[in-house]
C-alpha cells in the first residue's frame, strides 16, 4: 500500500515536472517567435551583442584585436603623412560599411533581414591593416549608437569582422587575382569568404565566451548549426554584391583600383 | 537613419555631467556586471537603468528597437543553455506526445540557470550603455575618448566617419528610391544588381568627398592634424557622486 502510494506520488510529479516543462517551452517559444517575428525584423548574427561574453574572454578578445588596430593606426599615420586625404577617405570608409552593415537584405531561406559586413570590400580596397581600423570605427559607432555589437565585445566583434573578414577577402582576392582569375569571381569568392570568416570566428568566440562547464566542441557545433540558415545564404549574397562593387570600380572608375593598388596600371591598359 | 545620441534630453540631470565622468563610470559598472557570477547586481543595474530611460522619456520605440537584439539574442543563448548544455534533468518532453515519439528534448536546470545568468547579463550590459548612448551627445563622448588618451589618428577618423554617415546615408536613400521607383528591387537578381550598385556608387562617392573636403580643408590651414576639444576641470559634486556611486555598486559586486 505505502509503495503504491509512493509510485502514485512520483506518476504525479513526474507529470507535474512534465507540464512544467511543456508550459514554459511554449512560452518560451511564443516569446521568442513573437521577438523574431514583430520586434526583431532583422536577424544580426554577426556582431556579438553587449554583455554575452564574460569579463576574461571579452579583455582576451580585447588583446587580441590590439595589436592589429595599432598596426592599422601606424599604417593610417605612415599612409597620411604622404596623402593629406588619405585620413579623410578612410573616415569615409568606414562611413560606408557602416552604411552598407546596417542595410537589411532579404535572406530567403530563413524568411527574415541580415545584414552583409562589408569589410570584405573594405580589405580589397584599402588592405586589411587600414580595413581593421575602419571596422573598429564602424562597430564603436554602431555599439553606441545603434545598439549593434557592444562596448565589452567591441574587441571579439573587431576579431571576427574586422581581422578574419579583411584578412579572408583579401587574401582571396589577392590570390585569384594573381593566378589570373577574372575580377568578378576573384570579388564574389573575397565577400563570400570574407562572410564566412567572420560566421566561424564568431561562432567561436560565442561558444567560448557562453559555454561554462560544458565542452566546447558540441556547443560551437550547435551555434554553427543555428547560424547556417541565415549566414549561409547571406555569405553567397555578400559573395555577389562585392563581385558587383568590384565590377562596378572597374568599369566606371579603374584609375581608383590603380591608385588603392588593387590592380597593376598594365591591367587597366590591357 | 536614427540614432539613438538624437534623443538625449538637454534638461535631464544625466545629460549635463561631464562625458569622461559618465565614460568612466560606466565601463567600471559595465566590467562589474561582466565579472560578477549572479543575478543580483545585473538586475539592480537594468532596474536603475530602466528608471533613468524613464526620467529621460526615451520614446517607447526607441527603447524597444534598442533593446529588441539584446532581448532577441538572449532568449536564444537561454534556449541553447536550457535544451543543450547541462546535468542536472529539470524535464524531459517527448514529440510528438505519444508512444511513437520522433526524439525526446530534455531540459537541464543548471543550464536554464546558466541561460538566465547570462540573459541578464547581457540586459544589465546595454542598459549601461544605452543609457550612456542616450544621455551623451557624439562630440562630447569623442572628447571624452580624446582624454582617455584614445589615438589621434583613431579619434579622427572617428570624427569623419561620424560627419559623413548622414551625408552617405541621404545619398544612399536618393539611389535606391530612384532604383525602387524602376522596379530595381522586383525580384532577387535585380535586387543584387541593384544593390551592388548602390553601394559601388557610395564607395564612389566616399572617394569624391574625401577628395573634396581635403581640398576644403587645406584651404582652411589643414596641415594633417585636427584639434581637440579642450577640457573643462571636473566638478568635485560629480566625481564624489561617482565614486559614492561605484562603491555602492562595489558593495553589492562583493556580496
Amino acid at each position: 500500500m505505502k509503495r503504491q502510494n509512493t509510485e502514485h506520488r512520483t506518476q504525479k510529479s513526474e507529470s507535474k515536472v512534465k507540464n512544467y516543462g511543456m508550459l514554459s517551452l511554449i512560452a518560451f517559444l511564443l516569446f521568442t517567435v513573437h521577438y523574431s517575428l514583430f520586434a526583431v525584423s532583422e536577424a544580426y548574427a554577426m556582431h556579438i551583442s553587449e554583455g554575452i561574453l564574460p569579463f576574461n574572454w571579452a579583455a582576451l578578445w580585447f588583446v587580441v584585436a590590439l595589436p592589429f588596430v595599432a598596426y592599422g593606426l601606424y599604417k593610417l599615420k605612415k599612409l597620411s603623412a604622404v596623402d593629406l586625404s588619405f585620413k579623410p577617405l578612410v573616415g569615409l570608409m568606414a562611413a560606408v560599411v557602416f552604411i552598407i552593415s546596417c542595410m537589411p537584405i532579404p535572406v530567403p531561406t530563413a524568411g527574415t533581414c541580415s545584414h552583409p559586413c562589408g569589410t570584405g570590400i573594405s580589405g580589397i580596397l584599402v588592405g586589411p591593416a587600414i580595413s581593421i581600423l575602419i571596422t573598429a570605427v564602424a562597430l564603436l559607432i554602431q555599439a553606441l549608437f545603434l545598439a549593434h555589437g557592444g562596448l565589452s565585445t567591441w574587441g571579439a566583434d573587431i576579431v571576427s569582422m574586422g581581422i578574419m573578414g579583411s584578412f579572408a577577402g583579401f587574401l582571396t582576392f589577392k590570390i585569384l587575382r594573381s593566378m589570373k582569375i577574372n575580377m568578378a569571381v576573384s570579388g564574389f569568392l573575397a565577400g563570400l569568404f570574407a562572410d564566412w570568416a567572420t560566421y566561424i570566428t564568431t561562432s567561436v568566440e560565442l561558444a567560448s565566451g557562453i559555454k561554462g562547464d560544458s565542452p566546447f566542441v558540441p556547443l560551437f557545433t550547435k551555434i554553427l548549426i543555428a547560424f547556417i540558415p541565415t549566414q549561409l545564404p547571406l555569405g553567397i549574397l555578400e559573395g555577389a554584391m562585392t563581385a558587383g562593387m568590384v565590377v562596378l570600380l572597374y568599369k566606371k572608375r579603374p584609375d581608383l583600383l590603380v591608385k588603392m593598388r588593387v590592380l597593376k596600371p598594365e591591367e587597366v591598359t590591357a | 537613419m536614427e540614432l539613438f545620441s538624437e534623443y538625449f534630453k538637454k534638461d535631464h540631470i544625466l545629460s549635463r555631467i561631464d562625458a569622461r565622468v559618465k565614460l568612466l563610470v560606466a565601463l567600471t559598472i559595465l566590467i562589474m556586471v561582466l565579472s560578477y557570477k549572479g543575478f543580483v547586481l545585473p538586475a539592480l543595474v537594468t532596474l536603475f537603468c530602466l528608471f533613468l530611460c524613464i526620467t529621460m522619456k526615451v520614446p517607447l520605440r526607441v527603447f524597444m528597437l534598442r533593446f529588441s537584439e539584446p532581448v532577441f539574442i538572449a532568449s536564444i543563448i537561454l534556449f541553447l543553455k536550457l535544451f543543450f548544455s547541462g546535468k542536472d534533468v529539470l524535464f524531459s518532453i517527448s514529440l510528438p506526445a505519444s508512444h511513437f515519439s520522433l526524439f525526446t528534448l530534455t531540459g537541464y536546470k543548471d543550464g536554464l540557470m546558466d541561460g538566465l545568468m547570462i540573459a541578464i547579463r547581457i540586459l544589465g550590459a546595454v542598459s549601461i550603455v544605452a543609457v550612456m548612448g542616450l544621455s551623451t551627445p557624439f562630440t562630447e563622448f569623442i572628447a571624452g575618448l580624446s582624454w582617455l588618451r584614445v589615438p589621434k589618428g583613431f579619434i579622427e577618423v572617428l570624427m569623419f566617419a561620424y560627419r559623413y554617415i548622414f551625408v552617405l546615408f541621404e545619398d544612399a536613400m536618393v539611389i535606391y528610391n530612384a532604383q525602387k521607383n524602376r522596379l530595381g528591387y522586383s525580384n532577387i537578381r535585380r535586387g543584387l544588381g541593384s544593390f551592388s550598385a548602390l553601394t559601388g556608387s557610395l564607395i564612389l562617392k566616399a572617394f569624391e568627398h574625401s577628395h573634396n573636403i581635403t581640398t576644403a580643408m587645406i584651404q582652411r590651414g589643414y596641415d594633417g592634424n585636427m584639434p581637440m576639444l579642450k577640457h573643462k576641470p571636473f566638478k568635485l559634486s560629480e566625481v564624489v557622486v561617482s565614486v559614492l556611486f561605484i562603491t555602492v555598486m562595489g558593495f553589492v559586486w562583493k556580496i
